[in-house]
């Protein structure tokens, strides 16, 4: 995290979020604040509400509590068009790609470039997809295909280009790194890092220790719809985290590490 | 979908074909083989005349061909066309009847074809009901109205006006012999045929350049996705079905006035002719899948058929046997190539 980081003023504050299902609270009560700039790491089990709270905030999913305030404003944010209006981008996991539309389309999906005359400017939607994704990979040159017909990587690749293309300030991603492999991985270790010095928030929900010791400013790990924990990345060991995902709370022993350290 | 993009490569006219031009070039060529063989069979049937026959008679299941090309583009299907059909020509008739000159009378037939088809929609994706069980219902409730409104009795002498716009045609030259009958150089292009030109290029410009059209598209092709990236999922289907509804009652409108009859008992199963020649030009029930230009291959291909086998002589039992084998092979061949 770069150092004037908490100074500055949140980019998103989510306070008090609540969300059932029936009498199944996913979420209870969670509050999460992100910052310029901050790559926050979003950890938890499957079905500890991580994905859901995630939801909420890209506009995938309403919720019954609780306020969300962007840049200090509190935000409705009622559809996923609301949520892009704020700079709140999202890479899902399941890519949310539409297989039989080529990377273009997919790119500009809700966001059609147009002519003129209101006719779609494919032409100009094309040249665009290639700088954006050229950045991300070189070697991406079948654009024209539908993207059924893409690897895995080139797939995530379109994903991720339609989450930075636009003027992104916030950014979610769902285990971005799941379906990829290890170059691919590490390109997009070094966009997130590229991104977060841009001053762009990320959330990254991820299941890979790995990625998110290597990549996060900031923990917040989820157990059964709770936060139960927010840490600096170098007050926690991977044992802590991993206390906090399965167990719901840190040992017993533990103090900040960083402070540990200096003792 | 892959021919959304033919200006940026054209390469792949050359090295490969498209999935939807490999079908589209199948079915052009299962045309083209069911024309030469019909002409052998009868010197008659490669005429200009009946040419323009088999066009009028495929212009009703070419618009009925296109909205449902909509609506199975989204992933639906639209059961209730040849009820709707009915329905707008019914009310076509009757507001005719009460002193509504032609024209604003067929506009509000195809308007009420409209209103079914947006109702349809707000079923689907309002109510959460299932497409095939929502125009189901509209096939049984719309055919319903139309009988109850006629008391299942055709309504006739609606003025020769009326006849016009199915029995009409542009560029015809008639010659005059001296005798009781003159002398028909060129039958002229019925006006059912220029409309539904019209009605194919406006829908293929719709699905090809408009916004709308690509989102109709990305619905049918992940409807999640399309709602995550912004698209008014039910807005898009909601239009579909509106679509459908309306050219479903254009359709009706030039069928009755093809009779110059209104006949209330008229389009049974006639969305299922619309279906298989959507199907047979590419389109996939499953959604995502599907242009104009490959349904009207389809309508003509089932034109061609009924119209040969007419003239072959064959009965028309047999017809549906062979259209029905048609179809299946159809999307037989479609599976073969995607499993390539």
């Amino acid at each position: 995290m770069k150092p004037d980081a908490q100074s500055a003023a949140p980019l998103v504050q989510m306070e008090a979020i609540e969300k059932h299902f029936g009498g199944i609270k996913a979420v209870n009560g969670v509050s999460l604040d992100l910052y310029p700039g901050e790559v926050v790491g979003v950890l938890g089990h499957n079905g500890a509400g991580k994905s859901c709270l995630m939801r909420i905030l890209s506009g995938a999913m309403i919720p019954n509590e609780g306020t969300i305030k962007v840049n200090g404003e509190v935000a409705q944010i009622q559809t996923p068009h609301d949520a892009r209006d704020l700079g709140i981008e999202t890479i899902y996991q399941t890519l949310a790609l539409a297989d039989h539309l080529n990377a273009p389309a997919n790119l500009f999906l809700g966001r059609e470039l147009k002519t003129r005359f209101g006719n779609l400017d494919d032409a100009r939607m094309m040249a665009e997809a290639v700088r954006v994704v050229k950045r991300l990979n070189p070697n991406f040159k079948n654009l024209s295909d539908p993207v059924s017909s893409l690897s895995g990587g080139q797939r995530q690749v379109v994903a991720i280009a339609r989450a930075i293309y636009f003027d992104v300030k916030i950014l979610i991603m769902d285990e971005p790194t799941a379906a990829l492999g290890p170059s691919e991985t590490a390109m997009v270790g070094s966009l997130i890092k590229q991104l977060s010095n841009d001053g762009i928030g990320i959330l990254l929900v991820s299941h890979d220790m790995h990625d998110v010791f290597e990549l996060c400013d900031r923990v917040v790990v989820m157990n059964k719809g709770r936060k139960v924990g927010s840490h600096r990345i170098e007050d926690v060991t991977k044992d802590d985290v991993l206390s906090l995902i399965i167990k719901g709370e840190l040992p017993h022993d533990w103090a900040p590490r960083s402070r540990k350290a200096v003792q | 979908m892959a021919d959304l993009d033919r200006g940026t490569v054209p390469a792949s006219w050359t090295l490969k074909f498209s999935d939807s031009s490999f079908h589209k070039l199948s079915a052009l060529l299962t045309l083209a083989l069911l024309i030469f063989a019909f002409s052998f069979g009868n010197a008659a049937f490669f005429s200009i005349n009946n040419g323009l026959t088999v066009l009028l008679q495929t212009s009703v299941i070419g618009l009925l061909g296109v909205g449902m090309t909509l609506v199975i583009i989204t992933g639906g299907i639209d059961l209730s066309v040849g009820s709707v059909l009915a329905l707008s020509g019914t009310i076509t008739g009757l507001s005719v009847k009460a002193g509504i000159p032609v024209a604003p009378a067929m506009a509000i037939g195809v308007m009420a074809g409209a209103f079914c088809g947006v109702i349809n929609g707000f079923v689907i994706t309002k109510m959460r009901i299932t497409p095939f069980v929502a125009t189901l219902g509209m096939m049984l409730i719309a055919r319903g109205v139309a009988l109850q409104l006629t008391g299942a009795a055709p309504i006739s002498r609606l003025g020769e006006s009326f006849g016009l716009l199915g029995n009409g045609s542009l560029f015809r030259i008639v010659e005059k012999t001296g005798g009781i009958f003159p002398k028909v150089v060129f039958p002229g292009i019925p006006y059912p045929v220029i409309l539904l030109a019209v009605v194919a290029l406006a829908a293929a410009y719709l699905l090809r350049r408009r916004q709308i059209g690509r989102h109709i598209y990305a619905t049918g092709s992940n409807e999640e996705a399309a709602r995550l990236s912004g698209v008014l999922v039910d807005r898009t289907k909601i239009f579909a079905y509106g679509l459908s509804g309306a050219l479903a009652g254009l359709a009706g409108n030039v069928l009755m006035s093809r009779l110059v009859t209104v006949q209330p008992n008229e389009g049974v199963m006639y969305e299922l002719d619309a279906i298989a020649a959507a199907v047979i030009g590419g389109a996939s029930l499953m959604g995502g899948v599907g242009n104009i230009s490959g349904t009207m291959i389809g309508a003509a291909i089932i034109g061609v058929l009924r119209n040969g086998l007419n003239m072959a002589g064959v009965s028309a039992f047999v017809q549906q046997i062979v259209i029905g084998v048609i179809v299946i092979l159809a999307v037989y061949v479609d599976q073969i190539r995607n499993r390539r």
